[in-house]
């Protein structure tokens, strides 16, 4: 099996640094040889320092006999004529792309069924900001995700003081909440992920993860203790393509918006395009700003400048300024474990997010979805249940699920059941499993469903 | 400067405007009346005119182009000159006893003011009328767009000559070419005149009076063969028919073009249109509300009469169903500040535009929210597109040179014995295009007793507010002769 990677940015890194871990063929190309040597120095794969999108290099890359080629440079041009190049040279290797641009929007399935026969056209921000959009809606969540096209949901929040959830022993939902009682997939306390039983108990400050459908959502939040209340003023700190599309999103629920860029031509840009944000040109760091503008008033303050550090420091001066409800945009995967401890949760990474939608783009088999959570520490995967499988046909509570795994949710025939220890999985049904890292690989053992790429 | 280009440009709109007088002349041999050798004898000296200039300068080559200088000075002299020979018909005729009458009633009907000296309209040659109807819709859309649909021979520099003669806020053309978008013009121009004298012969008017009216309606003229103006019929059907093309010639044509292209909703969606009909729909109800009762007995009436004279002067039309000078107080002032507002941006009528408005408020509106957000980035947008800044400046300068040129005529006017009130009401009324003014040159009088040098003043004002301020002002600016 070989993959080209064309383009070593965060995205192509850590794509290829999980493809290389499954022991794939990988070759990287990129003009950058910055980029390039980090690349070749910590992972075992093949490196080309040239354009991506030139054909020569395609060709002694091996494209003929390549299966999968994965445009995702920064540059969306780059990325279209190099599947269009892959194309022309060898029509059989699937290809999948990085478009960012909102003006391409319209286009993605037109790139697939014309040339350049682009398999999957893949746009992070849009996912991003629509992840964004729904931790804006669900106060005190730390993480929102979804299933099965978005009817299943499943919820990061921390547990407070005044929760009446807070002491309580799992095995006491059943009688005090009955059918709707919450479903734990995880209690993330001290920085350790629990995979609850019914003999673990909730305590305030725990960071727990649930899952519900969609529609009762408002319900379960309300049983911890939270509400959702809709927001009317937002704050956006940067105003890149994410902020952009942020704002015209919000400006459709007619939310009241404020951008601050720092850039003068941005701005001029950005007043351009939306119609009743209020632009502002200034450092996303500037307190005097800040001040000036009410930002301590706002419902919700966004992060999302390209730099890292500027939105942690953002976050963490808006919260000592008195805002609740703070989403930061962080791109590099060895701040998560940092964040929790200084405070900042809501958090969302375009790029992670580009390699989860990638990877499960290229996943074959049973497979439907693979969600990190925390920093990969935990995975949420969707899978259909087969008959060859130890899972189906039998009451729960005489399978032995490894430990840190645990079974959160099946849907049949878009019925969706939360399982109890009589439920039985039939072959067919959907299933939604949460396990940590460590215990993947029994799960894998138990759907009979390698989890593996392609 | 090359004069030779502007002089064989003159000329050969001078020829054109020595055939145009052909059409009255037909109309005088109909009706076999006095005019007649008037208007051979116009003819005679605007060709000859015109082959002179065009004999003494040097032929054009097709690569010869025109930079936007000499545009405003051959547009703004052209103007001039059509001016002054179009007013031979009229000073040659007996109604007339002096040429600073004739030039006045001539100005003001190329200009499509429709400010008038006659005392007497319906005593005048049928021919005269018709010659004066005539002017009105040739100035309407333009002499010079008229002559780049019909003519080639401007090519290249038309483009400067266009932009002298039809300044728009914001610059739009119909279609990639220049003649193609002139032709455009006139085929909807003529098509609605058309339609109009159609609808009005439906009514039992006339077809000399109808064509006349039809002639000074879609240009937002206001010249009318009959003494009372529309008020002589009285016939509520005629009034809602003018009110009707009126304001069809108050909204930009671009706007009708793309209507008969398919875009159904093109009034809605443009910001300007919108503005436009809605501020005629609140003016006429207000206005209703105030003259129903004190001046009207019915509220039919007062609807009737108040949308009337709104449409009338808002569109810098200028024709006139009742005396408005007998309207309250707020009534009055109303229609003061129509007579500013005007109508939209490319279409036919004057006044400052209600594109310039709208932009203008959005600029203050911009200013004061800067102030409140001091870090702000903001523009202004019409129809969702950008006005940049120099445009914004432009629209702005435009404004300020429209009020200051205002207080300035007034004070001129009034320092030659004009009251008060005339002074304002004459000088708006000149500068907006519309016709009528207030005090002694309000709906039921006319500007025969102007003195004679108040006459060129709003002469020149008529030309400045029809070629919107610049093209004109700019011949003024000293920098603007220096080489």
């Amino acid at each position: 099996m070989k993959i080209i990677i064309v383009g070593a940015g965060e995205v192509g890194y850590n794509i290829a640094s999980r493809l290389a871990s499954e022991n794939k063929q990988v070759v990287v190309i990129d003009k950058d040889p910055g980029a390039i040597r980090r690349l070749s120095e910590n992972l075992d794969i093949q490196v080309i320092t040239a354009s991506g999108s030139n054909p020569r290099i395609l060709i002694d890359a091996g494209i003929n006999e390549t299966d999968i080629l994965l445009a995702v440079t920064d540059s969306d041009e780059t990325n279209l004529v190099a599947c269009l190049m892959a194309n022309i040279i060898s029509p059989t290797t699937k290809k999948l792309a990085r478009i960012r641009d909102a003006d391409f929007d319209s286009y993605h399935h037109r790139f697939q069924i014309e040339n350049p026969h682009i398999d999957t056209v893949i746009n992070p921000e849009i996912e991003v900001v629509n992840t964004i959009r729904k931790l804006m809606d669900v106060p005190g969540a730390v993480d929102v995700g979804s299933f099965v096209d978005g009817q299943v949901k499943y919820v990061g929040i921390r547990l407070d003081q005044h929760s009446p959830m807070a002491g309580m022993k799992l095995f006491d939902f059943t009688s005090r909440f009955g059918e709707n009682r919450p479903l734990i997939a995880a209690i993330i306390r001290n920085n350790e992920v629990i995979v609850p039983r019914g003999g673990n108990s909730l305590k305030p400050g725990d960071l727990i993860y649930f899952v519900s459908e969609t529609e009762k959502l408002e319900k379960m939040l309300n049983l911890f203790g939270k509400k959702i209340e809709p927001i009317q003023r937002a704050f956006i700190i940067g105003g890149g393509r994410i902020g952009e599309r942020l704002a015209k999103l919000l400006e459709q629920d007619s939310i009241k918006t404020k951008i601050i860029e720092s850039d003068i031509d941005r701005c001029h840009y950005l007043s351009e395009q939306l119609d009743k944000t209020i632009i502002l040109h200034g450092n996303g760091s500037d307190q005097k700003l800040f001040f000036e503008e009410n930002v301590g008033q706002s419902d919700v303050v966004v992060s999302v400048t390209d730099d890292d550090e500027t939105n942690i420091l953002v976050s963490l001066m808006l919260k000592n300024m008195g805002v609740e409800n703070t989403i930061t945009r962080i791109s590099k995967s060895n701040y998560f474990p940092l964040l929790a401890t200084i405070g900042i949760e809501k958090v969302v990474s375009p790029r992670l997010s580009a390699v989860s939608s990638i990877l499960k783009e290229v996943r074959k088999g049973k497979v439907l979805s693979d969600i990190s959570i925390l920093g990969e520490r935990g995975e949420f995967i969707e899978a259909i249940a087969l008959e060859t499988s130890d899972i189906t046909n039998k009451p729960l509570k005489k399978i032995s699920f490894p430990k840190g795994a645990i079974l959160v949710c099946i849907i049949r025939d878009s019925q969706i059941i939360i399982p109890a220890g009589e439920s039985i999985v039939k072959p067919g049904d959907r299933i939604i499993m949460f396990a940590v890292k460590q215990a993947v690989k029994k799960l894998e053992k138990l759907l009979i469903v390698k989890l593996d790429f392609f | 400067m090359r004069w030779s280009f502007i002089a064989r440009i003159i000329g050969i709109l001078l020829i054109f405007l020595g055939l145009s007088m052909i059409a009255p002349l037909l109309v005088s041999l109909h009706y076999h009346d006095l005019a007649r050798d008037s208007f051979i004898r116009s003819i005679g000296i605007t060709m000859v005119a015109g082959l002179i200039l065009i004999i003494l300068s040097k032929k054009m080559r097709s690569d010869d182009y025109i930079n936007q200088k000499e545009g405003m000075a051959t547009v703004a002299l052209a103007w001039t000159a059509i001016g002054i020979f179009g007013a031979l018909p009229f000073y040659l005729n007996p109604e007339f006893t002096n040429f600073t009458d004739a030039f006045f009633e001539s100005v003001s009907g190329f200009t499509t003011t429709g400010s008038s000296v006659m005392t007497n309209i319906e005593g005048a040659a049928k021919s005269l009328l018709f010659w004066r109807s005539l002017i009105q819709w040739l100035g309407g859309m333009g002499i010079i767009v008229l002559s780049l649909a019909i003519l080639p021979f401007l090519g290249v520099g038309g483009i400067q000559l266009y932009k002298a003669e039809v300044p728009s806020p914001v610059p739009d053309k119909l279609t990639p070419r220049l003649s193609d978008s002139a032709k455009i013009l006139w085929v909807l121009y003529g098509v609605f005149t058309l339609s109009e004298i159609i609808f009005l012969l439906g009514g039992g008017m006339p077809l000399f009076e109808a064509t006349c009216h039809a002639l000074t309606t879609l240009p937002t003229g206001g010249f009318s063969p009959m003494n009372a103006s529309i008020a002589q019929y009285n016939s509520t059907y005629f009034d809602y028919v003018i009110v009707i093309f009126m304001v069809l010639a108050g909204i930009n044509f671009s706007l009708h073009y793309q209507m008969l292209r398919g875009k159904t909703l093109a009034f809605w969606e443009d910001t300007e249109c919108r503005f436009f009909l809605g501020l005629i729909l609140v003016l006429t109800l207000l206005v209703t509300w105030d003259i129903y009762g004190s001046v009207y007995t019915s509220i039919k009436d007062a609807f009737r009469f108040a949308s009337f004279q709104v449409v009338s002067i808002i569109t810098t039309t200028g024709f006139a169903t009742a005396d408005y000078e007998k309207f309250p107080g707020l009534s009055q002032t109303l229609l003061f500040v129509c007579m500013f507002i005007g109508a939209s941006a490319g279409s036919t009528g004057g006044g400052m535009k209600c594109a310039r408005i709208i932009a203008c408020f959005k600029y203050c509106y911009r200013e004061l929210f800067k102030i409140i957000h001091p870090r702000s980035i903001s523009h202004v947008k019409i129809n969702n597109i950008v006005i940049p800044n120099e445009i914004l400046r432009s629209i702005m300068g435009f404004m300020a040179l429209y009020i200051n040129l205002f207080i300035l005529s007034s004070i001129l006017l009034a320092g030659m014995g004009v009251d008060m009130m005339t002074a304002f009401g004459a000088v708006a009324a000149c500068i907006g295009n519309i016709g009528p003014g207030f005090g002694s040159v309000g709906p039921t009088e006319n500007f025969s007793h102007m003195p004679v040098m108040g006459k060129w003043l709003l002469a020149l004002c008529m030309l400045i507010g029809r070629l919107e301020i610049y093209t004109v002002i700019i011949l003024f600016v000293p920098e603007f002769w220096k080489k």
